[in-house]
């Protein structure tokens, strides 16, 4: 019993950290734009079909393909943000305007990439190989995804609580107004903020897409679970859509071994609501005020 | 003489309009959830039948087949909105195709209003042929249909110690887990459901894996699930024997799960191998117009489409529902499976099913 626990543990763990890194790109966004960017599972669509063009279709090394996923993008992203973010977000009820626009940019890549690549799902190679210890068992793919999970969470952490990109970012994030007063170039550093989220979110694309393979439904599966850990973890939070991000996970696997699959996670759900009954912001979220 | 030239030049004015008239194509309605794999394949197959049938002169003296395809998106609701426009708008009599039981069941209703007739191809749910309106056929086998043959290959052949089953959270999916249970009866020691979008399969595999099965069964429609749930259990180190419920298992599922589908086995009602004249030049026309070989769902939008179009020029009218039901019902088809004949309740019948093995990468028969 105690070998299926941790193998499911383990199975959590990763599942979870992807969660996570999805996640963490959603609610970044709305931190410091108060915006919800509905395209953001498109971005991960997209990181997946870059990383299954250049390793299955161009037979190109994977590694290549990931670096492919992160700067494709990200370039996808700069044109999403000057053409259905910039523009709208400072205009008369903004806010709800950029989530319309992005729900259309959304439909956009799906439906330009349905047309484009057909519904075909496909193989991504990524990293071959089991990793066994003792009664365990688990890719190297998915020891790649939690790996890199942990990097780029440390990265991202260092980044916002060290550099000035970083104090810059959590000055718009408690206060547009004030951070412009003060001499910070807002639209800038909105820009860069969703930049980096869709890189993230391209980058977790490519490395999810070996494990999950690519279709171009993966974008729209994703994007629910992400919104319930970044509502859960509290809206704008880092440290609750990665600590939900990873619970959810855990949670799930672990269940399963007791009670049926889809039972257990309506469970969790349930839970969850209760949790956002005693605290409406969120488990790490702050009080509106 | 000056009346006969006025007449002449009448009849001349009106010969190309009413020639043209009579060689109007002969419209059929195509629906499938389009955006998908598996309705492409569907509408695929249902070309190549119109293709075949246009090249060899069409039908009732002439007349070329012209489908109109809508996309249903797995709604029922679109689906009924395409079947209404197709009998309303776009001078349709007979509808073909779908993949969803759901988005079947739900146009039964409006062909039968309209007077029309229905040859649903892929859905497997018993309904679909229990309406009392003797315009709606099926081509698909039923999962009673494949349980005859498979059953007794699972117990006699296989015959596995332990068995755990995998399956998608649908009428389908847990229809499966109720025959294996009444089937292998104790010997099932793991049986759980998946989400249909669910795309990680290591927690409910992790589960299997340690009940102590040495047969997994899986039963989900979706490819991409099915490949995932095959590379999780090689991933994870299963040794058993690994049984994909009849119908299910094609090449393309087969090129997903890569070297973990090596050694699973499944059954069906066609494979594109199988040496008939009629399935050597369905397949020759697929493989020149789309590249690959056909499988059974393309043999499915196949035969709905060939079976309706020569029904129509059997009972000589593209437009009596009631003469062309008749013709089908009361003709055995030669199709690329082999011979197909419709029962009272417009079920098709073609025998028993063929045992497939992945071997090399590719799906082989196994023997019975």
């Amino acid at each position: 019993m105690l070998d299926l626990l941790l193998q499911q543990a383990v199975n959590g763990i990763t599942q979870g950290m992807a969660y996570a890194l999805i996640a963490l790109g959603l609610t970044m966004i709305f931190g410091v734009q108060h915006v919800i960017n509905f395209a953001h599972g498109e971005f991960f669509m997209l990181g997946g079909l870059v990383a299954a063009l250049a390793t299955t279709v161009l037979g190109l090394p994977y590694v290549v393909g990931v670096g492919a996923a992160l700067v494709i993008v990200a370039l996808v992203a700069v044109l999403v943000d000057r053409l259905a973010v910039r523009p709208l977000l400072d205009t008369a009820d903004g806010q709800s305007t950029v989530l319309l626009s992005t729900f259309a940019v959304s439909l956009l890549l799906y439906q330009g990439v349905l047309t484009a690549w057909g519904p075909n799902p496909e193989r991504v190679e990524g990293l071959a190989g089991v990793l066994s210890l003792g009664p365990i068992s688990v890719t190297y793919q998915r020891v790649l995804v939690l790996a890199a999970g942990v990097m780029l969470l440390g990265l991202i952490e260092w980044v916002i609580r060290r550099s000035l990109v970083g104090k810059r970012i959590r000055a718009v994030a408690q206060s547009a107004y004030a951070a412009r007063v003060v001499g910070v170039d807002v639209a800038s550093v909105r820009a860069l903020t969703f930049l980096g989220a869709a890189a993230l979110a391209g980058l977790t694309g490519a490395l999810v897409a070996p494990i999950s393979l690519f279709s171009p439904t993966m974008g729209q599966h994703v994007i629910i679970n992400a919104f319930v850990v970044v509502v859960i973890g509290g809206m704008g939070s880092a440290i609750g859509a990665v600590v939900c991000g990873l619970a959810l996970g855990i949670l799930e696997a672990e269940l399963s071994v007791v009670i049926p699959q889809e039972i257990g996670s309506a469970i969790i759900y349930a839970l969850l609501l209760v949790a956002l009954f005693v605290r409406p912001q969120g488990l790490f979220g702050k009080v509106a005020r | 003489m000056k009346k006969a030239l006025v007449a002449t030049a009448i009849l001349c004015a009106l010969a190309p309009a009413a020639w043209g008239q009579s060689k109007a194509p002969v419209r059929i309605g195509v629906i499938n959830p389009a955006k998908t794999l598996v309705g492409k394949q569907g509408i695929q197959g249902a070309t190549i039948a119109a293709d075949l049938i246009n090249q060899g002169g069409g039908i009732l003296g002439g007349r070329k087949i012209e489908l109109v395809v809508y996309d249903t998106n797995f709604a029922p609701a679109e689906g009924v909105s395409a079947v209404q426009r197709l009998l309303t708008q776009d001078d349709v009599k007979i509808v073909t195709g779908e993949v969803s039981s759901s988005v079947a069941l739900a146009v039964i209703p409006v062909v039968e209003a309209e007077g029309a007739l229905f040859i649903a191809t892929v859905p497997k749910h018993p309904d679909v042929t229990k309406s009392s309106y003797n315009g709606i056929f099926r081509l698909n086998s039923t999962t009673d249909m494949d349980s005859a043959s498979f059953d007794a290959y699972l117990t006699k052949a296989v015959r596995p110690g332990k068995v755990a089953v995998l399956a998608e959270n649908s009428d389908f999916g847990r229809l499966t887990i109720a025959n294996i249970k009444k089937l292998f009866g104790n010997k099932v020691v793991y049986a759980d459901t998946y989400g249909m979008q669910q795309n990680d399969f290591n927690a409910m595999v992790t589960n299997a894996r340690a009940s102590g099965a040495d047969m997994v069964c899986i039963a989900g429609s979706n490819m991409e699930q099915y490949g995932n749930i095959l590379r999780a259990l090689s991933d994870l180190k299963f040794d058993g024997k690994r049984c994909i419920m009849p119908g299910i298992l094609n090449s393309e599922g087969v090129r997903i799960a890569g070297a973990a589908a090596e050694g699973a086995f499944s059954a069906d009602i066609y494979l594109p191998t199988l040496g008939n004249s009629a399935n050597a030049a369905f397949v020759a026309a697929y493989k020149a117009k789309y590249g690959n070989v056909p499988e059974k769902i393309e043999l499915l939008g196949f035969e709905s489409v060939t079976i309706a179009a020569k029904a129509m020029d059997q009972a000589g009218t593209a437009t009596d529902v009631k003469k062309i039901a008749d013709a089908i019902r009361k003709t055995t088809w030669k199709t690329p499976r082999g011979t197909v004949h419709f029962d009272a309740s417009g079920q098709a019948v073609s025998g028993g099913l063929i045992m497939i093995g992945v071997k090399n990468g590719a799906l082989a028969p196994l023997g019975k």
